[in-house]
């Protein structure tokens, strides 16, 4: 019987499709570890090994992460809030309503949304101050910091074009206020205002515009800069933890000098 | 020269024997004894970065599912133009802008100076782009210091913007006596400039020649942070109906800033 199992077993992992799926095996040995990372795509954006002092919890403090997991939290939770919502001036805030007091959960899922997208906010920030004080920015990682700068400006502009959605009174006074400081732009500041808006006043032209920034355009410029992010940590050589010279290895240097 | 040669030999980069009987060698200085170094520090990114990951990961999806199960999202009256809220305000990652709206030209506080703190901060590493100290916390026990004292410095100078700002507003004291430019602009505009420059110059003046790139950029950033703070939370916290100024705890009409997250 523990035969014919393990020969069934040699059989499917040996067969075509299985090695097609798993090009490699069992990440137990170092051959192995190094395969999984250099044939997953979302392995591959580690590098196959990584130096001790880049995983210690008090340089990173974890931020990046964060922010990322709150990226995917808000896009999953996001995608069931789109079955229940529909962006119409009418139909929206009493979608919001229904959500909360008859959807199954729906409560718990537009809270989690929702606090979702301050955390992400506060911990893009947070990120940013960490890296500016671990030095991090400095080269090669300029291009990646200017990378960052652009992702902590598409997040905000993620939770604010979603403020608006509940149009609620918080909602609509809150994109009013923030929307009548571009017009004080002196160049172009009206014009942008009446292309975001879509209109002279928050209404509905403003809710359709809200609405697809928010769920298509922000979402998928977020998701591709955050690759390029990413992608580009493991590109300048890890975390700039990595170029901190130990005791052993200084001493290494001054023996030889 | 190359019609003697025939196609064959071009393509040969590497002769069988090149014929030659010297070599040369020369002693180079390098790090002692390569062996066990560099690599020696590194681990294998799977599976302890995975893992890592993981638990960053599920330790941050469950304080969000505990924290929504404890506070519901707000929810008001259905939006209404006729009838505007008391006190009006952006959600709170925008609550700085809107305090300096209160105490400077729109333009000044809603687009320049906004446009200023971006252009600084992509501007950073090109102005800061030595390498040294990359990787350490604050680069050294000074550039703690620095920013242990210029994050004090500018909380209270900022709160004492603020206050004075508030009790004594040069666009409603000086509103007859000097144009809207100078009231609105040009004094808050200049006293924030000054504020800012303060600590660069005492960091200047303070053991001359010491000063780097890194310490300015700490200096400023630091300012810009902390100045970001306290603005923030002045708008988030302090502002209540009228956007007066009042205590958080002691709001009228029963206003709770946090009902508006
Ligand atoms: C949507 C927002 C962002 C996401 C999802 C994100 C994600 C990440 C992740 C996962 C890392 C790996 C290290 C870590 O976890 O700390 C990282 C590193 C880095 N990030 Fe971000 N980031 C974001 C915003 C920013 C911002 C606003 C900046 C700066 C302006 C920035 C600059 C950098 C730099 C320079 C590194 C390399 C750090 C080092 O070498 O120590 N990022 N980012």
């Amino acid at each position: 019987m523990k035969n014919l199992l393990q020969n069934l077993w040699e059989k499917v992992t040996n067969s075509r499709p299985w090695k097609s799926f798993f090009r490699h095996g069992w990440p137990d040995n170092p051959l192995d570890r190094s395969l999984i990372m250099t044939t997953n795509i979302f392995f591959h954006l580690h590098p196959v090994r990584v130096n001790k002092k880049s995983i210690r919890a008090a340089y990173s403090l974890g931020l990046g992460v964060i922010t990322t997991v709150m990226f995917i939290i808000l896009a999953l939770t996001g995608i069931l809030l789109m079955f229940y919502y529909v962006p119409s001036t009418e139909l929206a805030y009493f979608d919001i309503v229904k959500l909360q007091t008859k959807v199954p959960f729906g409560q718990l899922l537009r809270n989690m949304h929702r606090w979702g997208a301050h955390l992400m906010v506060l911990s893009a920030v947070l990120h940013m101050v960490r890296v500016f004080y671990t030095g991090a920015y400095k080269p090669p990682r300029e291009f990646n910091w200017v990378v960052g700068v652009i992702l902590l400006i598409l997040t905000i502009a993620g939770s604010f074009t979603g403020y608006l959605l509940p149009w609620d009174q918080l909602a609509f006074w809150a994109i009013t206020v923030g929307t009548s400081v571009a017009a004080y732009e002196p160049l172009m500041g009206k014009t942008i205002k009446k292309i975001l808006l879509g209109g002279p006043e928050v209404g509905q032209a403003a809710l359709t515009r809200f609405y697809g920034l928010h769920v298509m355009v922000v979402p998928a410029i977020l998701l591709l800069v955050i690759s390029l992010h990413i992608w580009r940590v493991r590109k300048d050589g890890g975390l700039a933890a990595n170029e901190v010279k130990d005791d052993d290895e200084l001493e290494a240097e001054n023996d030889s000098n | 020269m190359t019609a003697t040669k025939k196609p064959q030999e071009k393509e040969q980069n590497f002769t069988k024997s090149s014929g030659k009987t010297y070599s040369l060698v020369e002693v180079v200085k390098a790090p002692t004894v390569m062996v066990d170094k560099g690599p020696d520090n590194t681990i294998f990114a799977f599976p302890i970065v995975a893992i890592l990951e993981l638990i960053i990961a599920l330790g941050s999806t469950l304080f969000l599912v505990l924290f929504s199960l404890l506070k519901d999202a707000p929810l008001e009256e259905h939006a209404n133009a006729i009838i505007t809220t008391d006190p009006a305000k952006a959600p709170w990652y925008l609550m700085g802008l809107q305090e300096m709206l209160e105490h400077m030209h729109p333009t000044l506080a809603g687009i320049i100076l906004p446009a200023l703190s971006v252009l600084f901060l992509i501007l950073i590493p090109y102005i800061d782009h030595s390498r040294e100290g990359a990787g350490v916390w604050f680069t050294s026990k000074r550039g703690k210091r620095i920013v242990g004292w210029t994050a004090l410095y500018t909380t209270i100078v900022m709160i004492g913007f603020v206050a004075l700002d508030h009790t004594f507003p040069p666009r409603e004291l000086l509103r007859d006596v000097l144009p809207n430019l100078v009231t609105q602009s040009i004094i808050p505009g200049s006293i924030m400039a000054f504020l800012v420059i303060l600590p660069v110059l005492y960091l200047w003046r303070f053991k001359k020649g010491t000063t780097n790139a890194r310490e300015v950029m700490l200096v400023l950033f630091t300012v810009l942070f902390f100045t970001a703070i306290v603005l923030t939370l002045t708008g988030f916290l302090f502002r209540g109906p009228g956007f007066e100024l009042y205590m958080p705890w002691a709001m009228p009409n029963g206003y709770n800033p946090f009902d508006g997250l």
